[in-house]
């Protein structure tokens, strides 16, 4: 359920991955030229490793060279499609590792610290983004920061609400309040961008 | 506790399903219950739509150099293996049909007739043929498509959820929302497509199904679909909209 302009790089992107249906190599790479650093930074939000994240993309680029003819039938803009093709290669690929919990758990300790305790601005890099994540960005940017890592961590690492008071060592009553509030703002605030 | 009483609730549950944070028993339900109640699921794909953009936000950061050699080799090689099955000399049923591009899915039924007489003219033995039958089977079940819409208001509150079935050329509206104009007044639909006039696909009864009969013609190249608030009856033919749009939506091509 998106919006586009004639011009917009939401057009771009979508004729690129039609074309990578057709097996067209040439239009991978442009696709990988235009959106492999986002991408990157999706994979290493959801694996919190580089080294792990670079496999993921990596994966994540091979997997939609399979399946670009299946984009049409979805509901997503195309560069969404593509971050939820990473999150999924990213999850698959922790779960290949949960054998190895010991430092699994150290790296995530450690990003998640960088982020929830940090109060990092809202930056948005506006080239390749579609409408709608540029609507979701302005209302994101209203939520507190706690609110809105909270959010982007459950929905990108595919945690629960225990899941998620564990990892952030917060009490779980606290992260579903977070949760919670976080997504009634959001949905009052998109609903003037629909 | 009936839930169907509580908008404010089911609202949060599509939204807690499609962030994730619904787990288990109730998952399940959730799902359950959204499988006979069209308010749940039009509010779940709103959600979700709206989610699916956290992923694009996050901070970005170039790879190594070395991942797109990495990729570009995974492609050379996989379409080395395509080219090899292709390259066969009796190449087996599922080379030539993917080799074809065939199984991109949507194969329009000329394109499977077409080759089913190739395959058959070449059916050198009757091991063949088994296999033929088989994949024309499965080829001629390809997805039907059809369009959906979740039409909302400026709250961006579900109200009416659209279903096209091409195979029965009908249009379906389902009322999700709470919303009932008054007995001097209709609902009427209208196709929005893009440079030119807004087309009337039909005027809506009272019920909580309605079903219109539509052209597929009427739904490709349009974008939008809307509802507006007209006097009892709609429109006369022809005409265009006189009243407010009440509600509106993107239209989305999907398979079943």
């Amino acid at each position: 359920m998106f919006f586009m302009k004639p011009e917009s790089p939401d057009r771009q992107l979508i004729a690129l991955i039609e074309r990578v249906a057709q097996a067209d190599e040439s239009a991978l790479r442009e696709l990988y030229e235009l959106t492999s650093s986002k991408l990157y930074g999706v994979a290493i939000r959801v694996v919190s490793n580089r080294e792990w994240a670079e496999d993921v993309l990596q994966e994540a680029f091979f997997n939609i060279w399979r399946i670009a003819g299946d984009y049409k039938a979805t509901l997503s803009p195309p560069m969404a499609w593509m971050a939820l093709v990473v999150r999924s290669r990213g999850l698959d690929f922790l779960r290949r590792r949960a054998s190895d919990r010991a430092d699994l758990m150290q790296e995530l300790d450690d990003v998640i610290s960088d982020t929830v305790a940090g109060d990092s601005a809202n930056p948005m890099d506006t080239t390749q983004a579609s409408e709608q994540a540029w609507a979701l960005h302005q209302c994101l940017g209203r939520l507190e920061h706690k609110q809105r890592e909270v959010v982007s961590l459950a929905y990108l690492r595919d945690l629960s609400h225990g899941e998620l008071a564990e990892q952030l060592k917060l009490p779980l009553g606290t992260v579903k309040t977070w949760i919670r509030r976080g997504l009634e703002q959001l949905r009052g605030c998109m609903a003037r961008f629909a | 506790m009936n839930i169907q009483n509580n908008p404010s609730l089911m609202d949060q549950l599509a939204a807690s399903y499609a962030l994730g944070t619904l787990r288990g028993g109730a998952r399940r339900r959730f799902e359950t219950l959204a499988r006979d109640n069209a308010t749940l699921r039009a509010a779940a794909l709103v959600w979700q739509s709206r989610l699916s953009s956290v992923a694009e936000l996050q901070p970005q950061e170039a790879p190594s150099p070395v991942v797109w050699k990495r990729i570009e080799n995974l492609i050379k090689a996989d379409k080395e293996a395509r080219a090899m099955q292709a390259a066969r000399a009796v190449p087996s049923a599922m080379g030539w049909w993917s080799s074809l591009g065939l199984w991109r899915g949507g194969a329009a039924a000329g394109a499977i007739a077409t080759l089913a007489a190739v395959v058959v003219g070449l059916n050198v033995n009757g091991r063949l043929s088994g296999q033929v039958s088989e994949l024309t089977a499965k080829l001629t079940a390809t997805p039907e498509i059809e369009y959906v819409a979740v039409l909302t208001d400026d709250k961006a509150s579900a109200s009416l959820l659209v279903t096209f079935d091409p195979k029965n050329k009908t249009l379906a509206l389902k009322r999700v929302g709470n919303f009932r104009e008054q007995p001097d007044k209709s609902l009427e639909l209208w196709a929005l497509p893009p440079g030119v006039a807004p087309k009337s696909l039909g005027v809506m009864s009272a019920d909580p199904v309605v079903r219109l009969t539509a052209a597929g013609t009427d739904m490709r190249q349009v974008p939008t679909l809307a509802i507006t608030l007209e006097p009892k009856g709609g429109v006369p033919p022809g005409s265009g909209p006189t009243g407010p749009i009440l509600f509106k939506g993107a239209l989305i091509e999907t398979p079943k």
